[in-house]
C-alpha cells in the first residue's frame, strides 16, 4: 500500500523536482489532494481507509461516486434524498452540486485525511470525476436511546428530562432552553484514536472572556489517546487532578446546564456522554440542587441548611463517635454514656474496628447496589439493610447507636447532589475515622485542618474553590448556603468573574403591591 | 494582594492564640481584681501603637518594616534590626507551638509524645505555607468565622460568678495596673504582622479602619475572657490556674456533651494556625532580604530547626521562661520601638526632602 502510494506520488512530482524549496511545499500538500481521475479516487479512498466492510462505494452516473460508511449515514435521507438528487440533476463543478443539495451541512474539500475523517462522522463523499475537490454531505444518523428522566439527579419539582449519549439531541436540548444568539458553540476533536468530538459551550457577553481562553486552550491542547467519557475529560482538564475533590460539576440536568450557562459558566458537553461539565464550580454549589430555585425560599434555604450540615454530619459523625469511646469517653454524659456502654458491652472489638468494619458494610451495600440490576438493587438493599445490621447486633459485632449512626451519615451522604462530590464525602470518612481510632479529637483536628487547607488551596478554572466565602464575597453569600427571594439575587457570582454581573435590572421591592 | 478588609480577620486571628489560655493569672498577680483595667490598658495601647505603625508605613507608601529598616539604617544595620525582626517572629512561632503541644498533653493526651504533635502540626503549616499567600489569609479567615463560637460558650459559667469580686474598682496601685498591663505582651502581641503585610494591602487607605476594628475585637474578646474569670474564680484559684480559660471551658455543658475542654483544646489548633503560617510568612518575608532562599527551602529548614527545638524544651519552667524572655524583648519591640522608628522615618523624610530642596 505504500509503496502504491510512493509511486504515485513520485510521478507526480517529478516535474517540479528543480523548482524551489516553495513548490516543494505544494506538491507536499498536493499530496493529501484527492485525484481527479474516478479510478484513482477510488483507490485513494481504499487506501485510506483499510477497506472495511461498511464503507460503501457506489458509482450513480458515469462521472458521480459515491462513499460513506453504511453505518454511519441516515439510510432514508440518502435513499430518499441525496441520491435521487444526484440522479435527477446534471452538475457541472463541485461547487455547483453544493449549492443544490438540500442538506444543512455540505461542504466542499479537496483535503484526503480531513475528508476520510469527517466520513467517519457519517458524511457521504461525492465525487465529480475530472476534479480534485470532493463534497462532504453530512448525513449522519443518531443512534441513541430516547430522552429520559435524569437517574442519579432526580428532582421533585421541575423538568425531568436529562441530557442523553447523543450531542446533537443534547445541543437542541440547550437550545431549547436558551434562545439566544450569543449562546456560543464550539467544536473540538479529541483523542487520536477515537476523534471525539467535544463541544463548548457559553454565553458570549455573560462568561469571562478569560476563562473562556483558558478553558479552550486546556481542551485543544489535549494529546490523548482516547476520549470516551465526559468525566474523564473533566480530569484532564481540571486544576488539581491530585486532588479527590472534583473542581468541575458533571451534571445530566439540561436545566442545571443552563442555569450554569446563564450565571456565565463554561460548559462542556462530549459526544457519547450523557455527562456534561459545568465549570467554574465552587465547593458550596456542589451542595446546591437546581430544584431550590424552584421552591420557595425559606424552605429551598433550609433544605440547602440541612443538605449542609448533613455532610458534616456523613463526614464527622463516626470518627466522633470513635474518638470518644476510644479516649474521651469524659466527654459523654452519665445518663448516655449508660445506653452506649450497655450496647458495647458485647462488642469484642476496640470502636475504631467496629466502625471500620460496619462502613465498609454500608460501602459494599451501596457499591452492590450501583452494580447489579435496579430490581435485584433493592432487594439487596434490604437484605443488607434489615437482615446484616440486625445479625451484627445480635452477633455482638456492632453497637445499636453505630448502626444508627453509620446508617444515619450514609443517609447524609446521598443528600448531595452531585454524585462525584457524594463519593469524596463518603470517602473522604475512612482516614479521619483512622485518625480518629488513633489520635482522638487530636487525630479528626489533623483531618480537619488539613482538608480546609486542601480546599483553600485549590481552584476551579482559576477562580477560588471556596468561594463566595473566601475570598469574602458578601453580596454572594445571599445565594450560598442559603437562598435569598429571587428579588435579591439578581446578580451574577463575583468568582466567575462574568462580564455582565447584574442578571437585570431590579425593580424596588414593594411589599405592598398586591 | 487581598482587601483591606481581610486584615480585621488577619490581625485579630493572629493576636488570639494561645496566650488566651492562661493570661488572667499573669495579669492577676500584679493587678488583682483591677486586672480588667490593666486589659483596657493594654487594647487602648494597642490602638495607639497601631496608629504610629500605619503612619510610618504611610510614609513608605508600599514597603514593609524589612525595606524600612533598610532605608532608615542603611544596608548593615538595617539587616542587622531585620535579623533580630526574623528572630522575634521565629521565637513567636515556636512559642505558639511549644506552649500549644504543652496544653495538649496536659489536658487531653499525656502520653502524647511532643516530637509527634510538633511534626503534624509542622506539616500542616508546611502545606499551608507552601499553598501562598492567599491560603494563608484564607486560613485567618476560616479560623476566625469557625471558631468564634467558642466565645458565646463563657454563657454557662456566667451562671456561677459574682460580679462582687470585681468591686472595688481601682483599689490597686495604678503601678501595679501597668505592670499588669505590660506582663499582658505575651498575649496580645501579633498585630505587628502589619508591618509585613501592608505591601500586599490592595486598598490602602482603608487599612486605618479594618486595622483597628480587628484591634477593637481583640480587646473585647479578652475583656469579656477576664472579666468573666475574676468573676467566676477565688483569688486563689485565678493564682495558681495556668489554664484559667479552659478551665472556665471544662464546666460548659450540653445535653450530649460534658467536659468540654476536651473539644476546645484540640479546636485550638484551628486558632493557632493562622498564628503559626503568619509569623513563618514574616519570617520569611525578612529572610528573602538577607539570603537567597526560596519559599520551599526556607519552610523546610525552618521547620526542622524549629522541630528540634520544640524537642529541647521540654519543662513547664523551660517553656515559661520562654515566655517571659519573649514578653519582654516583644514589649520593648512591639510597643516602645514602632514610635522610635516613626520619629526616626520623620526626621529621615525632612532630612532627605531638606537636601533635595537644596540640590
Amino acid at each position: 500500500m505504500f509503496k502504491k502510494r510512493f509511486n504515485r506520488s513520485s510521478k507526480r512530482e517529478k516535474p517540479s523536482i528543480d523548482a524551489n524549496e516553495n513548490k516543494k511545499s505544494e506538491s507536499n500538500q498536493k499530496e493529501n489532494v484527492f485525484p481527479s481521475s474516478s479510478k484513482d479516487y477510488l483507490q485513494t479512498i481504499k487506501d485510506h481507509t483499510n477497506n472495511p466492510s461498511d464503507l460503501v462505494v457506489k458509482t450513480i452516473s458515469p462521472n458521480i461516486t459515491v462513499t460513506y460508511m453504511n453505518s454511519l449515514v441516515d439510510d432514508r435521507t440518502l435513499k430518499e434524498q441525496l441520491i435521487p438528487e444526484l440522479i435527477r440533476h446534471k452538475f457541472e463543478t463541485p461547487e455547483s452540486l453544493k449549492s443544490s443539495l438540500f442538506i444543512p451541512e455540505v461542504d466542499v474539500d479537496d483535503q484526503i485525511n480531513h475528508s476520510v475523517l469527517s466520513m467517519y462522522n457519517g458524511t457521504v463523499l461525492i465525487h465529480l470525476d475530472g476534479f480534485s475537490q470532493v463534497v462532504l454531505a453530512k448525513i449522519t444518523t443518531t443512534v441513541s436511546r430516547a430522552l429520559a428522566a435524569p437517574e442519579n439527579e432526580s428532582q421533585v419539582i421541575g423538568a425531568q428530562v436529562g441530557f442523553n449519549e447523543s450531542l446533537s439531541s443534547n445541543e437542541s436540548l440547550i437550545r431549547r432552553y436558551i434562545k439566544n444568539p450569543e449562546l456560543c458553540n464550539e467544536r473540538f476533536n479529541v483523542g487520536k484514536q477515537t476523534n471525539t468530538t467535544v463541544a463548548f459551550f457559553y454565553i458570549k457577553g455573560i462568561a469571562s472572556e478569560q476563562m473562556v481562553n483558558t478553558l479552550r486552550q486546556r481542551i485543544s491542547d489535549l494529546k490523548i489517546d482516547s476520549l470516551l467519557d465526559s468525566a474523564v475529560l473533566a480530569e484532564y482538564i481540571d486544576d488539581n487532578s491530585l486532588s479527590p475533590f472534583p473542581q468541575m460539576l458533571l451534571t445530566e440536568r439540561p436545566d442545571r446546564f443552563c442555569d450554569g450557562l446563564l450565571n456565565g459558566k463554561l460548559g462542556v458537553i462530549v459526544d457519547g456522554s450523557s455527562m456534561a461539565i459545568l465549570c467554574p464550580h465552587a465547593f458550596i454549589e456542589f451542595f446546591q440542587s437546581r430544584e431550590d430555585q424552584n421552591l420557595r425560599w425559606p424552605i429551598a434555604s433550609f433544605l440547602r441548611l440541612l443538605r449542609f450540615s448533613a455532610v458534616f454530619l456523613s463526614i464527622y459523625l463516626t470518627p466522633l463517635y470513635v474518638a470518644a469511646l476510644t479516649f474521651h469517653y469524659e466527654i459523654i454524659p452519665q445518663s448516655l454514656l449508660v445506653p452506649l456502654s450497655e450496647s458495647r458491652a458485647l462488642v469484642p472489638f476496640p470502636p475504631i474496628i467496629e466502625a471500620l468494619l460496619l462502613e465498609l458494610i454500608i460501602e459494599l451495600l451501596r457499591e452492590a447496589g450501583a452494580r447489579l440490576p435496579t430490581k435485584v438493587g433493592q432487594t439487596i438493599g434490604i437484605v443488607g439493610g434489615i437482615v446484616i445490621g440486625t445479625a451484627a447486633v445480635q452477633a455482638g459485632i456492632t453497637s445499636n447507636i453505630l448502626i444508627i449512626i453509620v446508617a444515619l451519615s450514609a443517609l447524609a451522604s446521598f443528600t448531595t447532589p452531585s454524585y462525584m462530590m457524594g463519593n469524596v464525602i463518603r470517602v473522604v470518612r475512612f482516614p479521619l475515622i483512622l485518625l480518629a481510632g488513633f489520635w482522638g479529637f487530636y487525630g479528626i483536628m489533623l483531618g480537619f485542618c488539613f482538608i480546609l487547607i486542601h480546599l483553600i488551596r485549590q481552584s476551579s478554572l482559576g477562580s477560588p474553590y471556596t468561594a463566595p466565602f473566601y475570598p469574602p464575597r458578601f453580596m454572594d453569600w445571599r445565594d450560598s448556603i442559603i437562598r435569598l427571594p429571587l428579588p435579591f439575587t439578581y446578580k451574577r457570582q463575583k468568582s466567575v468573574r462574568p462580564q455582565n454581573e447584574e442578571k437585570y435590572q431590579p425593580e424596588p421591592i414593594n411589599p405592598e403591591k398586591s | 494582594m487581598i482587601n483591606a478588609f481581610l486584615l480585621f480577620f488577619v490581625i485579630h486571628t493572629t493576636q488570639i492564640g494561645v496566650g488566651i489560655h492562661g493570661f488572667q493569672r499573669v495579669i492577676y498577680q500584679e493587678a488583682k481584681h483591677d486586672a480588667w483595667i490593666s486589659v483596657l490598658l493594654i487594647g487602648i495601647a494597642t490602638h495607639i501603637i497601631a496608629i504610629f505603625m500605619i503612619k510610618t508605613l504611610e510614609i513608605y507608601g508600599s514597603n514593609d518594616l524589612y525595606g524600612i529598616h533598610q532605608d532608615i539604617f542603611g544596608k548593615w544595620f538595617g539587616n542587622f534590626l531585620n535579623f533580630i525582626y526574623i528572630v522575634y517572629c521565629s521565637t513567636a512561632f515556636f512559642s505558639v507551638l511549644r506552649n500549644y503541644i504543652e496544653v495538649v498533653q496536659t489536658w487531653v493526651f499525656p502520653n502524647l509524645e511532643t516530637w509527634f504533635i510538633s511534626a503534624t502540626l509542622l506539616l500542616l503549616v508546611i502545606y499551608a505555607f507552601t499553598g501562598g499567600f492567599r491560603v494563608i489569609v484564607g486560613i485567618s479567615f476560616f479560623s476566625f468565622v469557625l471558631a468564634i463560637w467558642l466565645l458565646p460558650m463563657l454563657v454557662f459559667p456566667l451562671q456561677f460568678t459574682t460580679a462582687r469580686s470585681l468591686l472595688p474598682v481601682m483599689e490597686n496601685d495604678i503601678m501595679d495596673i501597668l505592670k499588669g498591663a505590660q506582663s499582658m505582651t505575651f498575649t496580645i502581641v501579633g498585630f505587628e504582622i502589619l508591618n509585613v503585610i501592608y505591601p500586599f494591602i490592595k486598598d490602602k487607605n482603608n487599612v486605618k479602619r479594618h486595622v483597628h476594628y480587628g484591634l477593637l475585637a481583640t480587646t473585647i474578646i479578652y475583656l469579656s475572657v477576664i472579666l468573666v474569670s475574676i468573676a467566676y474564680f477565688s483569688p486563689d484559684q485565678l493564682n495558681k490556674s495556668i489554664w484559667a480559660t479552659l478551665s472556665l471551658f471544662s464546666i460548659v455543658r450540653f445535653p450530649f456533651i460534658e467536659r468540654f475542654e476536651y473539644i476546645a483544646v484540640c479546636f485550638w489548633m484551628l486558632i493557632i494556625l493562622p498564628n503559626l503560617c503568619l509569623y513563618l510568612w514574616a519570617a520569611y518575608r525578612g529572610s528573602i532580604r538577607l539570603v537567597k532562599v526560596n519559599s520551599t527551602q526556607f519552610v523546610w529548614i525552618f521547620s526542622i530547626v524549629v522541630f528540634m527545638l520544640s524537642l529541647s524544651v521540654e519543662t513547664r519552667t523551660e517553656i515559661n521562661a520562654v515566655n517571659n524572655y519573649f514578653s519582654k524583648v516583644g514589649f520593648y519591640l512591639i510597643f516602645v520601638y514602632p514610635i522610635l522608628l516613626y520619629l526616626l522615618a520623620v526626621m529621615k523624610k525632612k532630612y532627605t526632602t531638606r537636601k533635595e530642596r537644596k540640590g
